[in-house]
């Protein structure tokens, strides 16, 4: 038998009658409308939280915004550091595991005749770095391979917009941006020069704060290129004795 | 504070509409026996249109705040004192109006020229010519002398009072179809000619109930002229015999809708169908045809569009005239208002102070209307013909003896009365009852509890009206 939806079984006189059903849905209308006609509207940003009688939950967009939750990803930044250039060692992991393939690096190598100069504890320094907004996935995963804390997303920005393409290929002027961070474990802050550090590592993970390490400042020694050799060196070494 | 806001602007409309009727019943008396002429330029073109204006603002933002929206609320003009207000959004009406005005007036190729200019005009024009019959005021002397300017003559705000009355409604109102009909035809389009073979069917059938339904007022106050029968629900069906100070004489007053609740229903239902609007807006059919006029842009678009606001004006205003007692305040007050009013030899003010009330009640009827649309889902296309014929038109039909019946009985309208209040009684102890719990009924919660403690479950929903009936 076919289903009759005309006759719905579930219907009773009141029902069928419409009339009371229409009065009681014009009072749900009217009771929603007169309530947000004589209240004022929560600005609050967080609907749920929104108090008082009006029962509008419109977040006006571009005069408020809801605040994103702590962990968003949001526009990438290349972190700099105290001095203001990169903490990026141009070690190519986050281009390496990018699944979108959308960061691209050009590495520089640091002069050496500068004794002072960074090539004592790095080598090399991104002299491009390109992000490509638009190819972008916003996954996360570079910032997860950076091993030097050099890329970010917690600019909480959204890729603003523009009028070509090519306006959405970031590169080092328009990434370098935000506070500088700036770690004890920096190897600028911590060792003299790129050399393998010649004192032992009484911890795995010593800091400056703790007072086992003493902070060395640039100058003193005759800056020495690392050299490569072919004595095996000992993996004791690292190790806690 | 915003409580205070929202209670200014309301003033501010009813101070305007009460300006705009002592200026109609001012230049009324002015022109004397010419004032339909002051009475179309001001009510027709200046109430009618202006309200049927804000009214598309008006859908849009009721709405809004019917479903918990803000609504517009993003035009503002770049002027000191207003920069960055929006207003509530009013607004938005000259914007609406800037762009209809300026859209390409598209016309394809295919369709036929005259014909297609004329829908718009042939919908709209009738919808304003239906306004002509109804009294927005009582007929007063108005009388003032400013050496230049004097005046002393009789005005009613009414563009014509022909004795045919309520029948003058129901033939240009059967016209309105032609619009819509010619629109759907015209334009050569598929969709376009199914919305007007559907306005066509749906406004002529609940062009019957339509008339049916006001027979029974008809037979009541025994006239068809509005203003009759306004001034017949003036009367008090029961009250105190004397004034009671400045209340004046307090009652029940015998309006229309209390004498036919059934009537009204039948009418309004009627009425509605006839604006073409939710929940019968099966000839627009926004999410499957479009409508008649999806061919339309621009101004002739807009000429529809308002003329179905319009018409929500213009029904409100009939179902003010003949359900809800007019300009009447009803239950006191207008004795002495008018006594005292008349003695101080100010006919216009009374006048204007009753257009006011008038047009009171048709914006709470305009209202009641755009809720009415923003409550209820549409009617499936068979359901609006068999509640037009099956139901509307018995009904009206049986309203229509027992209301000739009960007339014939007592002539005094009070047993008509009882039952008409026996009626709205029934239909309100109806509303406030609670919802039944289903008896011998199986509902989706009975299915769902015999699951939960195990059962078989629930049969198709065949299977249930089968087993079960």
């Amino acid at each position: 038998m076919a289903y009759k939806a005309t006759k719905n079984p579930t219907t009773d006189l009141r029902e069928r009658l419409f009339i009371p059903e229409l009065l009681r849905g014009l009072a749900i209308t009217t009771r929603h409308f007169l309530r947000n006609l004589f209240n004022p509207v929560d600005r609050n940003t967080q609907v749920v939280d929104r108090k008082g009688l009006n029962l509008v939950s419109t977040v006006s967009y571009p005069e408020e915004k809801t605040p994103y939750p702590p962990g968003y990803r949001g526009l990438h930044r290349l972190v700099p550091r105290d001095d203001g250039k990169p903490r990026c060692v141009a070690c190519y992991m986050c281009a390496t595991i990018c699944p979108a393939q959308c960061i691209f690096i050009e590495a520089g190598e640091y002069e050496t005749v500068d004794p002072a100069s960074e090539s004592r504890v790095i080598e090399k320094f991104p002299t491009q770095f390109v992000i490509d907004e638009l190819r972008c996935i916003v996954c996360g995963l570079c910032v997860d391979a950076c091993p030097k804390d050099a890329i970010r997303m917690d600019t909480g920005l959204h890729t603003p917009s523009e009028y070509n393409r090519a306006g959405f290929v970031w590169d080092i002027p328009k990434l370098l941006q935000g506070p500088p961070v700036s770690h004890p474990s920096d190897p600028w802050n911590k060792r003299l020069s790129s050399a393998p550090p010649q004192h032992q590592h009484s911890e795995a993970h010593t800091r400056i704060g703790e007072g086992l390490v003493q902070l060395k400042l640039p100058g003193g020694e005759p800056h020495k290129r690392t050299e490569v050799t072919d004595q095996a060196i000992p993996v004791t070494r690292f190790l806690k004795e | 504070m915003k409580a205070f806001t929202v209670l200014v602007a309301m003033g501010f409309i009813v101070g305007v509409i009460f300006f705009l009727s002592a200026l109609a019943y001012l230049v009324g008396g002015w022109l004397g026996s010419w004032a339909w002429i002051s009475n179309l330029l001001i009510l027709v073109l200046g109430f009618v249109m202006i309200i049927a204006t804000f009214l598309t603002l008006a859908e849009r933002k009721w709405s809004a705040m019917i479903q918990d929206r803000i609504g517009p609320n993003r035009a503002t003009i770049d002027v000191p004192g207003l920069r960055g207000r929006p207003l509530g959004g009013v607004f938005h009406v000259a914007t609406d109006a800037i762009k209809m005005i300026f859209k390409e007036d598209f016309r394809p190729k295919i369709a036929d020229p005259l014909l297609f200019g004329l829908g718009p005009i042939l919908a709209f024009a009738p919808v304003l010519a239906l306004f002509a019959v109804v009294p927005v005021g009582p007929v007063v002397p108005v009388k003032f002398d400013l050496g230049f300017l004097h005046a002393d003559s009789r005005v009613g705000l009414q563009v014509a009072n022909p004795n045919f009355g309520m029948l003058w409604v129901f033939a240009i109102a059967s016209l309105a179809v032609y619009g819509t009909a010619l629109a759907g035809w015209a334009s050569n389009n598929k969709f376009a000619l199914l919305g007007g073979v559907r306005a066509s069917s749906q406004m002529i059938s609940y062009e019957v109930a339509l008339g049916l339904g006001l027979i029974g007022v008809m037979m009541a106050f025994s006239s068809v002229q509005i203003p009759s029968l306004i001034a017949g629900q003036t009367a008090m069906l029961w009250g105190s015999d004397g004034e009671l100070g400045i209340l004046g004489r307090v009652g029940i007053p015998a309006w229309g809708f209390f004498l036919q609740p059934v009537g009204f229903i039948v009418f309004f239902a009627a009425a509605f169908a006839e604006t073409k609007r939710a929940p019968f807006d099966v000839p627009e059919g926004e999410s499957e045809i479009i409508g008649y006029f999806v061919e339309y842009s621009g101004m002739k678009f807009g000429l529809f569009m308002i003329s179905e606001f319009a018409e929500v004006v213009i029904l409100a205003a009939i179902t003010t005239a003949l359900f809800l007692g007019g300009w009447n305040i009803g239950f006191g007050f207008d004795s002495t208002l008018t006594r005292s009013l008349s003695q101080a030899n100010l006919g216009w003010l009374l006048g204007a102070i009753y257009a006011t009330i008038f047009w009171v009640k048709v914006l709470i009827l305009c209202y009641i209307q755009l809720a009415i649309r923003w409550t209820f889902p549409r009617f499936r296309y068979d359901q609006i013909q068999s509640l037009g014929w099956k139901i509307l038109l018995p009904l009206a039909l049986a309203n229509i003896f027992i209301t000739g019946a009960l007339i014939l009985i007592d002539p005094s309208l009070r047993s008509l009365a009882v039952v008409g209040f026996l009626e709205i009684g029934f239909i309100l102890a109806l509303t406030l009852k609670r919802a039944e719990p289903a008896g011998g009924h199986d509902t989706d919660d009975a299915h769902l509890a015999a699951d939960a403690h195990g059962h078989a479950p629930a049969p198709l929903p065949g299977a249930a009206a089968a087993s079960h009936h």
